[in-house]
Parts: C-alpha cells; sequence; structure tokens
C-alpha cells in the first residue's frame, strides 16, 4: 500500500465486499451483501434490528467469517482471519459498547496491546506524547493523555477510542451507533472529527439509526434488509427519507405521532403524581411538578442537564436530599424504589440491557417480574397462569418473535423494549416513568411505542419521558419540560412549543 | 451474530412471524447441545456420576455395589450437602460465601456447651436444635447485614467471618472437644426410617425443599433475579439488599442444620468441625452447574456435584488409594466443569 | 461459534497437558529414602513353630489416622504399613489420613460394611469418633484405639497410648539431673498446640518433675507442631529470655524450626531437650556438635504395635510374653530419654520428620 494516494482523484476503492453470505446454525444472517467503500467518503449503512448490520461489520473486523462471497481489501482479494488481522491491514472498528480498560490512563488504552517501549520497558512519556499527538488530531487535545479512561465521559471516551483506531494505519473506520452516546453538542463535535479524517481520505463507514445524522454527514448509503443489500451506493443528497424508510421496512411510513387525545388535566382532581421541591446536592435542583391521570409530561434538555437522574430520584433508585414525591396523594419514603413500586409507579429505565432485563430469563419472567405476587399463593408461584398471562400481553403488544419462554436476549431492541413496557401493563401501574424509550429501537418499532404510551395514558396513566430526542417529546407529549444544569428552566404545554424553541431552551435555557 | 437470531424486528410490516430456531439449540457437536440444556447439564453429571459408579463396582466390586456402601456415600454427603445447597442460593443470588465451615464449627459447638446441654436435658432436647439453627442464622445475618447494607464485598465479608466465627468456636470450646449426652437428641438423629438414618434423611428433605424453593416460588425467582442483574431487579421493584440478606440467613440456617448433622455422628460439638467445608460446598455447587457469577442455580446439579464428589472419596478409600491422588483429580474435574461452563455462559452471551 | 470450540478444545488440551505435567513432576520428584525402619518386621520367616508369628489365618485388618502433615504421623502409618507387610497372613486396608471427622467417620464406615476382621484407629478427635468405634465393637469387630482416646472404655478392645505425663516427667528429671545444684537455672519450655490434653499432660508431668529439684519453668512459650510455628515460638522465647540454662521442646517436628530459631540468634549458651524422637534429632545428639543434648520418645510405632495386637486378636492369640490368655486392654508405651550414650539403641525405630 502506498500512502501517496489518498485523496486523489477519482477517489480509490479501499474495502469492497461482494455477495458475503454468512449462516448460523438455522439463520441466513447475511445473505448477499455488497458494499463498496471509497477513501475520502462516509459510507452510511442503515437497516432496521436484524437486518444483519452488526453480523457485516464483524465480518469486515474479522471476527465472523464469511462462508460465501468475498473481501477486497485495496484491490485484491483477502481474508482476515483474526480481528488483529482486520487492524493490520488498516481496518478499525469502534463498536457501539466501547471496550477499554478503566483504570488505565488514556494513552495506556491508545497504545493497549501495542505499548511503546523499548526492551520490555514503557515509555510512558513517549506514548503520553504520541497520545496527544493523536487527539490533537482529532481536534481533542484537550483530553489529557493520562487521565483515568474511567473517569472520562462517553463522548470522550469515544474520541479516545477513535484515537485508538488511528494509532494503527488506518484506511477504513467503522462507527457502530457512535451518537447513541452523546448529546447533540457531542455529535455535532464527533462530525467534525469525522470529516477530518475524510479529509485526509480515510473512508468512515457510519452505523446509525438516526437518518437526519445520515443525512448530514452522510456521502453514500447502503441499506441492508433481511441480510440483503437493497440498496448500495445511493447519494445521500438525491434521496428522499421517504424512500429510505421505504427500502429499509420494505414498506413506506411517515414518521408519526399517534393523536393526542384532548384530555386537560382536571383541575378539581388531585394529579396522580405530584413532586415537589426535589433535590439532590450537585445533580439537579427544586425539581416540582406534577402529572395528572392520562397526561404525558415530557422532560428534555441535554445529556448531563439532570433528567435521567431526576427521573431516578422521583422513582426512589436515587436518594435525593430534599423534596418529597406522592402518588394519589401519599408520600413516598425517599429512596425506596419497592415503595415506589408498591404505589404504583414503574420505570422504564435508560439502559435497558444492563438496568431494566434480565437477558438470560425468558420473557414472560421478565414480564411477570414485578408482579409475582398475584401468580403466587404463600410463595409458590402458579407457572402455568403466569405464562398465560405473559402471552395475552405479548400477543397484544405484538412482540415479536414471539414464544414467553425464550430469553429476551434473542430479542431486538424494541421488542425487548415492549417487554419492559409489559411489565408494567401486568403490574396495572399508576404511573410510568421512561427514560429514553425508543433508544436503539427501529423505526418500525418506534411507532408502535409511541401509540402504546398513548393507549396507556388514555386509560389513566400519568407518563413521564424522557428523551433527547426533542422531535420525540414534543410529539409524544401534552407538556413539556426542559431541564438544563440540574434545574427546570421551562415548563409548557407541547402544542406551544416548537422545536427551534426547545432547542434554544435546552442549550441556552431561555426561549428565543 | 447478535442479529441474526432477533428475526425480523418491525412489527408495522406484520410479517409472518416464523420463529426462528431457539438460539441455544444450535451447536456443534453432540456434546454440546448435550451440556448445553439444563437437562443436558444435568444428564452430564449423571453420566459422570454413572462412571464413577462404574470405576467403584468394577475395582471394589461388591463392597462397592452394596446399599451399605451407597447409605455410607449419603451419610458421608449429608453435612456437606446441606451447605451446598444453601451455598446454591448465594451464589445463584450473585454472592459466595467462604464462611460455612466456620459458621458449622461455632454452630456445634455452642449448641453443645454445658449450659446448652443442660436446658437440654431440663427442657426438651430440641432446644440444641434451636440453638444451632439460631446460631447458624445469626452469623448469616451478619454476613448478610454487611454485604447487603454495608456494602462490603462478599468475599471479604465472609472472610472475616470465617476468621471470626471459628475463633469463638474456640474461645467458647476452650478448644476442647464437647460430648454430646442429651438422650433425646441421640435417640432422634439416631433413628431410622425404613433404614435410613434421620441425617440422610434430613439432606434428602432439605434437597427437596431447595429445589421447589429455587424453582417454584417467589423467593426463588427473585433469587435469581438479583443474581442475574441485581440493577434490573431492583428497578423492578425487588428489594435486592433485604433479598441478599435472606440468602445468607437462609445458608446460615443450612449450616445450623448441617452442624446438627455433625454433632448426631460424632456425638461431639468441636471447632474443628467442618474444616474447608466452604471449597468443598463451592466446588460442589459450581461443577453441578451454578453460574459463580450469579442467574443461574440448579439444585439437582448441586446434589449430583455432592454425590460425585463424596462417591469419588468413596471409590478412593475402597482402593485403598491416597487422598492426594482424590485431590488432583478433584481438581481436574473442577477445571473440565468450570471450562464447559465458561463456554456455555459465552455461548449465551453471544447469541 | 467454532473459535469457540478451538478455544475450548485447546484450553483442554491445555488443562490435560497440565495435569499430566503434574503427574509427571511427581513421578520425578519421589523422595524414597529406603525406609530405615527394617527392624519393625515381625520375623515370620523362620518363626519357631508354635510362636505367635507363625501364619495363621489370613486377618483383614482396617486402618485410619490423621493426615500425615507431620513427621511423627507420617511414620504412624508407615510403620503400621511396614509391620503389615512383613505378615503374609495380615492384609491391611489403609483409609488414607483425613483431619476430618466426617471423613472418618465414613471410613469406618466401610471398613464396617467391608467386615474386617479388626479396626485399628487413630482418631483426629477420640471423642467424635467414639459413636462410630462402639459400632464396630456392636458389629463384632475388635477397634485398637491408637494415642487419642475414645471417651468410652467400650468403644475399644484395646488401647495403645504413648504417654505424655510420662514424657515431661522424662524431660524434667533430665534437665535437673544436668542442671544439679543450680537452684536458680533458668528453664523454658516450647510446648506444642496448648489447648490439646496431650500438651497439658506433657507440661504437668515437665513442671512436676522439675519442682522435684527445686526448679521452675521461667520461660514457656507454645507452638503447633509445625516446624514455622516452633521458629516463630523460639524466636520470642530467645528474645524474651537473654540468659537460659535449658529448654524443653516438646515435639522434634517443630524442633526443627526451633534450632533453625536458635541457629539464627547466635545463641549456645544453654542445651536443649526434644520430644518424639525424631530420627535428626537423634543423628544430631549423636553427633553432640549442637545444642541438641537429649530427647523424650513418644513412640511412633504405637500404630505398628496395634497392626500386631489386632491380628493377635482376630486370629485368637495371647500375647506370648505374659501368662494372662487374652491381649490386654490397655498398653502404655514408655517415654524414655535418650542421650548421646544410648542413641544407638532407639536410632532404628525413629522417625524421620
Amino acid at each position: 500500500m502506498t500512502d501517496d494516494d489518498r485523496g486523489t482523484v477519482p477517489p480509490e476503492t479501499l474495502l469492497e465486499l461482494r455477495g458475503i453470505v454468512k449462516q448460523f446454525p438455522g439463520v441466513r444472517a447475511l445473505d448477499g451483501v455488497d458494499l463498496l467503500v471509497r477513501a475520502g467518503e462516509v459510507h452510511c449503512l442503515l437497516g432496521q434490528n436484524g437486518a444483519g448490520k452488526s453480523t457485516l461489520i464483524k465480518t469486515v473486523a474479522g471476527v465472523n467469517q464469511p462462508d460465501e462471497g468475498s473481501l477486497h481489501w485495496l484491490g485484491e482479494e483477502v481474508r482476515f482471519p483474526t480481528p488483529l488481522a482486520a487492524i493490520k491491514a488498516g481496518i478499525a472498528t469502534i463498536y457501539q459498547e466501547l471496550d477499554f480498560v478503566a483504570d488505565l490512563t488514556v494513552a495506556e488504552n491508545i497504545f493497549l496491546g501495542h505499548e511503546r517501549s523499548s526492551g520490555g520497558f514503557l515509555q510512558r512519556a513517549r506514548a503520553n506524547r504520541e497520545a496527544t499527538a493523536l487527539l490533537t488530531r482529532l481536534g481533542h487535545g484537550d483530553i489529557a493523555p493520562t487521565r483515568r479512561m474511567g473517569a472520562l465521559s462517553p463522548a470522550a471516551q469515544q474520541i479516545v477510542s477513535m484515537a485508538r483506531a488511528l494509532s494503527h494505519e488506518t484506511r477504513v473506520l467503522v462507527l457502530d451507533e457512535p451518537s447513541a452516546v452523546l448529546d447533540q453538542e457531542e455529535v455535532r463535535n464527533l462530525f467534525r472529527v469525522v470529516r477530518g479524517l475524510v479529509a485526509e481520505g480515510v473512508g468512515v463507514v457510519y452505523i446509525s439509526h438516526r437518518l437526519e445524522e445520515i443525512r448530514e454527514i452522510g456521502d453514500r448509503i447502503t441499506v441492508l434488509k433481511d441480510g440483503r443489500t437493497v440498496a448500495t451506493g445511493l447519494a445521500v443528497a438525491d434521496t428522499p427519507t421517504s424512500e429510505l424508510i421505504r427500502l429499509m421496512t420494505g414498506r413506506s411510513i411517515e414518521y408519526v405521532f399517534p393523536e393526542r387525545t384532548v384530555a386537560p388535566p382536571d383541575d378539581d382532581r388531585r394529579p396522580v403524581l405530584e413532586v415537589e421541591g426535589l433535590a439532590q446536592a450537585g445533580v439537579f435542583e427544586d425539581v416540582s411538578f406534577t402529572v395528572g391521570a392520562g397526561e404525558i409530561v415530557g422532560l428534555t434538555g441535554l445529556v448531563g442537564a439532570g433528567r435521567s437522574e431526576i427521573l431516578e430520584a422521583v422513582y426512589g433508585a436515587r436518594r435525593p436530599t430534599r423534596g418529597e414525591v406522592r402518588v394519589d396523594g401519599r408520600r413516598l419514603r425517599r429512596g425506596s424504589v419497592d415503595r415506589a413500586v408498591r404505589a404504583g409507579m414503574g420505570l422504564c429505565p435508560e439502559e435497558r440491557k444492563s438496568q431494566g432485563l434480565l437477558l438470560d430469563e425468558a420473557v414472560s419472567r421478565n414480564i411477570t417480574v414485578s408482579s409475582m405476587g398475584r401468580f403466587a399463593r404463600a410463595g409458590f408461584l402458579d407457572e402455568a397462569r403466569e405464562r398465560r398471562a405473559a402471552e395475552e400481553l405479548t400477543t397484544s403488544l405484538d412482540v415479536r418473535p414471539t414464544g414467553v419462554t425464550r430469553a429476551v436476549r434473542t430479542l431486538s431492541g424494541g421488542n425487548q423494549q415492549k417487554v419492559v413496557l409489559a411489565r408494567w401493563l401486568m403490574r396495572e401501574c399508576r404511573v410510568l416513568l421512561l427514560d429514553e424509550p425508543t433508544r436503539g429501537v427501529d423505526v418500525g418499532a418506534r411507532a408502535e411505542i409511541y401509540r402504546l404510551v398513548r393507549d396507556l395514558a388514555d386509560a389513566g396513566v400519568a407518563v413521564v419521558v424522557v428523551s433527547s430526542e426533542i422531535e420525540e417529546v414534543l410529539g409524544l407529549s401534552d407538556r413539556v419540560l426542559v431541564v438544563r444544569e440540574g434545574r427546570v428552566v421551562h415548563s409548557a404545554p407541547a402544542a406551544d412549543l416548537d422545536e427551534s424553541q426547545v432547542l434554544d431552551l435546552v442549550m441556552e435555557g431561555r426561549a428565543a | 451474530m447478535t442479529e441474526s437470531t432477533t428475526g425480523v424486528a418491525a412489527p408495522l410490516t406484520k410479517a409472518p412471524a416464523a420463529d426462528p430456531p431457539p438460539p441455544r439449540g444450535r451447536s456443534t457437536s453432540p456434546l454440546a447441545a448435550l451440556t448445553g440444556s439444563g437437562v443436558g447439564r444435568n444428564l452430564g453429571l449423571v453420566v459422570a456420576l454413572l462412571i464413577l459408579c462404574g470405576v467403584g463396582a468394577a475395582t471394589a466390586g461388591e463392597r462397592f455395589a452394596d446399599l451399605d456402601n451407597a447409605l455410607t456415600i449419603l451419610r458421608l454427603a449429608a453435612a456437606v450437602g446441606v451447605v451446598s445447597i444453601g451455598m446454591t442460593f448465594v451464589i445463584t443470588g450473585g454472592g459466595i460465601d467462604l464462611s460455612v465451615g466456620a459458621i458449622l464449627a461455632l454452630s456445634s459447638v455452642w449448641c453443645t456447651t454445658v449450659a446448652t446441654q443442660t436446658m437440654a436435658n431440663d427442657v426438651h432436647w430440641s432446644t440444641m436444635v434451636i440453638a444451632a439453627i439460631a446460631v447458624g442464622a445469626g452469623c448469616g445475618l451478619v454476613n448478610g447485614l454487611l454485604i447487603a447494607y454495608g456494602g462490603v464485598v462478599p468475599f471479604i465479608a465472609t472472610l472475616a467471618m470465617l476468621a471470626s466465627a471459628r475463633g469463638l468456636a474456640e474461645i467458647l470450646s476452650n478448644r476442647r472437644t464437647q460430648i454430646v449426652e442429651v438422650p433425646g437428641f441421640d435417640a432422634f438423629f439416631g433413628a431410622e426410617v425404613l433404614g435410613i438414618e434421620v441425617p440422610v434423611l434430613l439432606f434428602v428433605l432439605v434437597a427437596i425443599a431447595g429445589w421447589v424453593l429455587l424453582n417454584r416460588t417467589t423467593f426463588g425467582r427473585r433469587t435469581v433475579a438479583v443474581g442475574g442483574n441485581p440493577e434490573a431487579a431492583r428497578l423492578a421493584g425487588i428489594n435486592v439488599k433485604r433479598h441478599t440478606l435472606m440468602l445468607y440467613v437462609l445458608l446460615g440456617v443450612c449450616c445450623g442444620i448441617a452442624a446438627l448433622m455433625l454433632i448426631a455422628r460424632t456425638s461431639t460439638g468441636s471447632s474443628t468441625h467442618g474444616m474447608l467445608y466452604e471449597l468443598d460446598a463451592i466446588a460442589a455447587v459450581v461443577i453441578g452447574g451454578t453460574l459463580l457469577a450469579g442467574g443461574r442455580g440448579t439444585i439437582v446439579g448441586t446434589v449430583l456435584g455432592v454425590l460425585i464428589f463424596t462417591t469419588l472419596t468413596n471409590v478412593f478409600t475402597l482402593n485403598n488409594r491416597s487422598i492426594s491422588e482424590q485431590a488432583l483429580l478433584k481438581g481436574a474435574i473442577i477445571v473440565v466443569a468450570v471450562l464447559l461452563q465458561q463456554r456455555f455462559a459465552r455461548r449465551s452471551d453471544s447469541s | 461459534m467454532r473459535t469457540t470450540t478451538a478455544t475450548l478444545r485447546g484450553r483442554l488440551a491445555v488443562a490435560a497437558t497440565a495435569g499430566l505435567l503434574v503427574v509427571g513432576l511427581a513421578a520425578c520428584t519421589g523422595n524414597d529414602t529406603s525406609s530405615g525402619n527394617d527392624n519393625l518386621r515381625g520375623g515370620t520367616d523362620g518363626a519357631a513353630e508354635g510362636s505367635n508369628d507363625e501364619e495363621g489365618d489370613t486377618v483383614v485388618i482396617g486402618f485410619s489416622a490423621p493426615a500425615a502433615d507431620h513427621g511423627w504421623m507420617a511414620s504412624i502409618t508407615e510403620s503400621a504399613q511396614v509391620v503389615a507387610d512383613s505378615y503374609g497372613d495380615v492384609e491391611l486396608r489403609i483409609a488414607e489420613g483425613t483431619n476430618e471427622v466426617n471423613l472418618q467417620i465414613s471410613q469406618v464406615e466401610t471398613f464396617i460394611n467391608d467386615g474386617v476382621d479388626a479396626i485399628v484407629l487413630l482418631p483426629f478427635d477420640g471423642a467424635a469418633l467414639t459413636p462410630i468405634a462402639l459400632e464396630a465393637m456392636e458389629a463384632g469387630i475388635p477397634v485398637i484405639n491408637v494415642d487419642r482416646e475414645f471417651n468410652d472404655p467400650n468403644a475399644a478392645r484395646v488401647t495403645i497410648l504413648g504417654d505424655n505425663y510420662g514424657m515431661g516427667v522424662s524431660a524434667g528429671q533430665y534437665i535437673c539431673s544436668e542442671l544439679e545444684g543450680q537452684s536458680d537455672a533458668v528453664v523454658a519450655e516450647i510446648a506444642g498446640i496448648d489447648s490439646l490434653p496431650l500438651t497439658q499432660d506433657r507440661s504437668e508431668g515437665f513442671a512436676e518433675a522439675l519442682a522435684e529439684c527445686g526448679l521452675e519453668v521461667s520461660n514457656r512459650v507454645a507452638a503447633d507442631f509445625t516446624v514455622e510455628g516452633g521458629e516463630r515460638a523460639a524466636s520470642n522465647l530467645l528474645q524474651a529470655a537473654p540468659e537460659i540454662d535449658a529448654i524443653w521442646n516438646h515435639d522434634d517436628d517443630q524442633g526443627v524450626g526451633v534450632l533453625a530459631a536458635i541457629e539464627n540468634a547466635g545463641r549456645d549458651e544453654f542445651f536443649l531437650v526434644g520430644g518424639a524422637g525424631s530420627a535428626n534429632a537423634m543423628r544430631s545428639i549423636q553427633a553432640g556438635d549442637g545444642v541438641l543434648r537429649a530427647t523424650v520418645v513418644y513412640p511412633s510405632t504405637q500404630a505398628a504395635d496395634a497392626i500386631r495386637v489386632a491380628r493377635l486378636l482376630a486370629q485368637d492369640k495371647a500375647m506370648a510374653d505374659l501368662v494372662e490368655v487374652e491381649v490386654p486392654r490397655q498398653i502404655q508405651l514408655f517415654a524414655p530419654v535418650v542421650t548421646a550414650d544410648n542413641v544407638e539403641l532407639y536410632l532404628d525405630t525413629a522417625f524421620e520428620s
């Protein structure tokens, strides 16, 4: 490989996949995938959960070996028997779940596995110097190479992961949903970094659910559906969103929010959920709001503004220093989740997999975990009845694939979210708290979840939704609270706000 | 790989939902298929036990394949078996307890002190039973409080208990062996039902109760949830701290029962009882198939694990083989079992 | 999935290799030295017609003792084996040593199930093994209790004991005679595990014998029968007492550590009396080049004697040198003092620590 041909015109083809097939026992995960990545482009990979994106990038990264088809690297057919082989060739993959050693420093993480050393002794000064150079190249010379990795923000950790990729001679960088853990400012910054790399001639494969991001950063798009490429090399600029959705789902849908059934909060009746003067020192201050039966209240703000923390404190999962929470007028004990649950609250947490689900357990058990008492007599469970009840719910929520004895791990993000929702439906909760309910959920399932939340509200449940997607908050909620630096800076009916106003509030703390 | 098994996840398209095959069913070899499912895992243990019995019968003939010998194995297995069943709960719940042997010793000493025995003779022999179980539960309570509410790592909290409980046992007994002279106690634990001694029956009863508790009750379900994902369990409304506490108390009670069994068997309480039971119990639980990381437990596996180790001991004794060889083999069995288990865990991670 | 299998296979291979390696190493590091206990042989060869050593009906003897984690204890099992081997009519079943009473009980149960002719039992804990010994006796199997006594006399047909009190007395008397006339001599004592009855007996005998000649124990420390414990206890003792005339150390196994501590401290103003009677202690006495001047024997041949007694019982024989037609109920062994003068006599039956 030569280095002087970077950025030449016409763009050089770096990586080409032809007719890749990957078979797992019982499942044809990839069924003929083509992909062509050029130097100096951002190539977006689109597809719903289960379309085969993860399998595809694992194949590129040398984690999986394709059963059929060929891989061409710089014009030559190659095989990457191990991830190391792919890295050595110049393909770096940054997975959604960042892999780093939290207790090592930034520089140590960057050079992990190819430490800067001499005669077996680490050259720390050199490593730190080179780390800073790499980080500066990414526009983040401000990240000290001696910081402990675990102490960094998720965004900074991502930058370090990219620096690690660049510490090898990387020609193709694969980013798997890089924006999932970032707020808008950080995403903007990420885009700056990506553009810088592209300008240097690196080819970037960018995977994301967010169509608007792809529109902003992408050059060309390849769409996967059911393990097949349904479109490849589409120019971003020429392809309308509706066309992309049609390609991904096989039918055209709009990004629709369910109709708001106008049920103005009844002023005479007491609200279901009352939060008063809630505060946790150093995290959020003086948060007060109420949610009536049938009302959906949206909480939005930047990541780190304190939205999730407020929700956790309301739920008792976090102990506030001041303030109180009442459900149906009864005051809850601070910092006690089981009291909150007994009072009728339910939470769908942000980190579904690590906080919400027992991944290796059956769907039915995940649904009934909060209402086991209902299926038990003197502590003994009636499993048949339990399973029937879970089946009814999964059927009505259309959880796919069917079968409540299946481990939750095997479900897609959207269906997993439905399982968590089903848990609180089963419990017949009075107050439902949703933290980023559609994160990692594909377009189709999104609409279903919106519908479900609206149905619950219509049935009289008080709902609080935390989301960083302003569109979602505005579309779903009756009322919107904007949180900034631990304070509620604005509260208004959703109908009175538009996206740019909320954006200004989020960023600046005041309406334009 | 992740996405390959999740199936089509677009409910709006209403595609006919053909169930993808269950992900754990796929396997590369019949062996893997056997060890992959819960039943398969136990089957593997049964096969191992049968092989061991085959070896016993081949090398010791009738001396092995004999009802009396079977009872000898069960009597040896009883005390450590009861401890292992309690340990299964703690490990399934994501914990570990290194102090079981020490709790057993303390329990055996406390309920055989002159004071307790006098009381047992004056009031009722069951005073000793109550004392043993109360001491076990008390130690478990201390462990549980430290771990669940004090935030001490289980390994450390129970390590401290391991040292302290045996120390207290030595102080109480003045490091002497305390001889039990309570006729009612001897009569009860020495009794036989259908030719089987009470301690062996107790082991069977505890095993059955443990199975029901783990598999058929909310307590067991919560144990699995707490061990599998404590955060998710907490956010689902389970009182994780209280549950953790109860797991250690449960194990303490099991230690108390095991202490009674050892007292009945030896007619003594001693601070040297239950030496290294923690390792035997953990080993039995782990080869039984309970995940050391928590979240999955099997009582049947644990019982089989205990039986495998005790049968191994018995076969070695019958053949005049050295305990050192036995220890070597025991180590090998543990390693193989854990390798299989890791492979299983990896597979479920990747499915 | 394929990679996983490969890794697993690899791992298993590694584990297997490691296992083989261990076994191989064990084979290479065999520590066999030819046993010096040849004189334990019962001499069936050329046994006089009509003598007790004449071959009789084959008897099966079950043998169980605590773990051989200590030279004396190892010698117990070894010498029992040597004696059994010397008889053509004895089949010895040795259940490997254990310090776990539950397991030791199970071993005795196995002997009962097997219907052995006699059981030789050195219990880890005399009291704890009493019920099962009683059971064996009730099943008609004579039990020969060695060293650590049961708490029920009916649990054993014969009890063979060392003499712990006598050991103390012997050690005390020897020190008295060596220090004759020094009424202000400093005498120190390094005991074994302090809470064991046998240690208490030894110390009691020692104190009483010293009192006879107007001496007393000025400094007393306790170790735990291990080399490490002996070293630690002796270091402390030497630190505490700057000037010593005589030390009695209860146990020659821990004595290895005691001697190391004395060496390290560079002290030689006193003489040391050992206990139990290990071969290397006796060799040191024979060489006469150190502070160790004598040791008091606590015979490690108790179990060997027990095997002989068990054979006699099983074959319905009496002890030839006694008039009595039955084997006696109790045999207590003598605790002689070994010095340079008589060490030749004892060296052969001493145990290697």
